[in-house]
């Protein structure tokens, strides 16, 4: 008994540290990765001084925010959404909808939560305070939680995203092209403000695809920022309630797709 | 010689499968295009600014997106997953290089990124670029041959990357490693021109320029023919010095090869 012990201790150290030893590169490598385009970005937009009036500083806060939105987001919901389609195939989401809670909490749950978004919520964490405190942004309470609000709407948008992504699972075996273009290509608009972009798709990304509201919103709200011509000036401070109604939106369509599923049976 | 020539063929077909797929690719690509396009419009505004035209970051965006595609596959990613499905004994087994076996592979998976995700761009741009675009014969030939460079240094990084794969078992990650330094050093996103000059000193003694960058600036007709020779030579000095050292590392990594199962 002592002898299992003994040896239960030592695999379970080998493991962990195993564990660690790759998690430590994964997250490096994230770093690099993303800090590269935050120096790339801020380096074109500081050289020419603004890109249609955002200066470099407030470039970074508006992609921080987008890749901290995604942190979060994607941290609850990236194990869902993308291990759907697996365990539709497998069968094992059949489990799910015997259980006494509602199969959507239930997958969320059992998907569990992902590690490896930390990576991305600390570099983009860093940035925005140094950018932030480069914009004389005063740290009042009032400020940080707007700030934190500001976070979550564009949290809740990328959830959506994710969700919705996730329904076609129940219609089409293996991932649809169609909906990885307008969930993920569509989504690098976000980089950049959207007013240099043509009027028709700053309309598609604040009433169709509302992905204005993962940070450009939240950040027009925070920094005070001009909206496109003719937009509500309230448009900005909707962001929270904007991000509430995707995130509903995506769990019933989510449920609607559910409604037409049939099980592979196996 | 007919072999790889063989490999090359069948890696080309094995991407034609997925017609889906590259359908999602075209569309996307052409959409990353026309983001850059914006983007460069609103930077540069309507004049000329810092001694770069409109046109001439039109022509850039072009380029670029043509030699990335050109060095886009990560042949990392295919020793890996050789290593873990254990393909590779067998792939060790052929009466080949297995070098050239991976580069043959990588080059007819570029190859078919390339006619469909770049073709369509280049299309649509003969629309929006004004004037002759092209660069005189000289500057093409250096094109052609630092580009053949470029291609050749991106695939021994990533096969030298790949390697590590022999220790690790894992080295996707690694991937993550290689676009940051070849986006900061590279210029594969923002054109050296603009970089301060620290990082613009520092991006000479890393390989990563010579990849994709040096190729456009010959295009491009920005570097002088007389000083050709450095980025040209430069390119060759790297691609033998991680050619020698990644003869070394092979001889100890296949004597570390472990295939779980397979």
């Amino acid at each position: 008994m002592k002898d299992f012990f003994k040896l239960f201790s030592s695999f379970f150290r080998v493991a962990m540290r195993q564990e660690m030893a790759y998690r430590g590169t994964y997250i490096a490598g994230q770093w690099i990765c993303y800090g590269s385009t935050f120096l790339s970005l801020y380096i074109l937009v500081s050289g020419f001084e603004e890109l249609d009036g955002w200066n470099g500083a407030e470039v970074m806060v508006l992609y921080g925010l987008s890749l901290m939105s995604y942190a979060v987001g994607a941290s609850f919901f990236f194990n869902f959404s993308s291990g759907l389609s697996r365990r539709i195939r497998s069968g094992e989401f059949d489990a799910s909808l015997t259980k006494p809670i509602h199969p959507f909490l239930h997958e969320v749950f059992s998907a569990g939560y992902n590690v490896g978004y930390v990576s991305h919520f600390t570099i983009s964490l860093v940035i925005i305070v140094i950018a932030l405190s480069r914009l004389c942004y005063t740290p009042s309470p009032a400020n940080i939680l707007l700030l934190v609000l500001m976070v979550l709407a564009g949290s809740m948008v990328q959830a959506a995203s994710l969700i919705a992504s996730s329904t076609m699972s129940f219609f089409t075996v293996g991932n649809n092209p169609v909906m990885d273009f307008l969930l993920w290509d569509m989504k690098q608009f976000t980089n950049y403000p959207i007013t240099i972009f043509p009027k028709g798709i700053q309309f598609i990304l604040t009433f169709l695809l509302p992905f204005a509201f993962i940070n450009f919103y939240p950040a027009s709200a925070l920094l005070g920022k001009t909206i496109p011509k003719g937009y509500p000036a309230v448009l900005p401070w909707l962001s929270p309630f904007v991000g509430l109604l995707v995130l509903v939106l995506s769990i019933l369509l989510w449920n609607w797709g559910l409604s037409h599923y049939k099980s592979t049976g196996s | 010689m007919k072999k790889y020539w063989t490999v090359f063929k069948k890696s080309l077909k094995s991407e034609t499968i997925y017609r889906p797929a590259a359908l999602a690719g075209i569309a996307g690509s052409l959409l990353g295009f026309f983001m850059q396009v914006f983007l460069w419009k609103a930077l540069l505004g309507s004049g000329a600014r810092r001694d770069t035209s409109f046109s001439d970051m039109l022509l850039f965006i072009i380029i670029n997106s043509f030699m990335l595609e050109l060095t886009r596959t990560n042949v990392a990613g295919i020793i890996e997953n050789s290593m873990i499905d254990g393909t590779i004994s067998m792939e060790l087994l052929r009466p080949m290089s297995y070098k050239t076996f991976l580069l043959m592979n990588a080059l007819g998976k570029n190859t078919y990124g390339t006619l469909t995700r770049t073709v369509p761009i280049l299309i649509i741009s003969v629309f929006l670029i004004s004037g002759t675009p092209l660069p005189n014969l000289y500057h093409f030939i250096l094109f052609i041959m630092s580009a053949f460079l470029g291609i050749l240094l991106m695939f021994e990084v990533t096969y030298l990357a790949g390697l590590s794969a022999f220790w690790l078992q894992r080295c996707w990650f690694i991937e993550f490693y290689l676009m940051g330094f070849e986006r900061i050093f590279g210029g594969t996103m923002v054109p050296i021109w603009f970089y301060p000059e620290w990082l613009k000193k520092m991006s000479f003694f890393l390989p990563f320029r010579y990849m994709t960058f040096e190729p456009i600036n010959f295009f491009l007709g920005k570097t002088p023919v007389e000083e050709a020779w450095f980025p040209i030579l430069m390119a060759l000095f790297w691609l033998m010095a991680l050619n020698v050292l990644d003869k070394c590392i092979w001889q100890m990594a296949v004597k570390r090869l472990t295939v779980n199962g397979g």
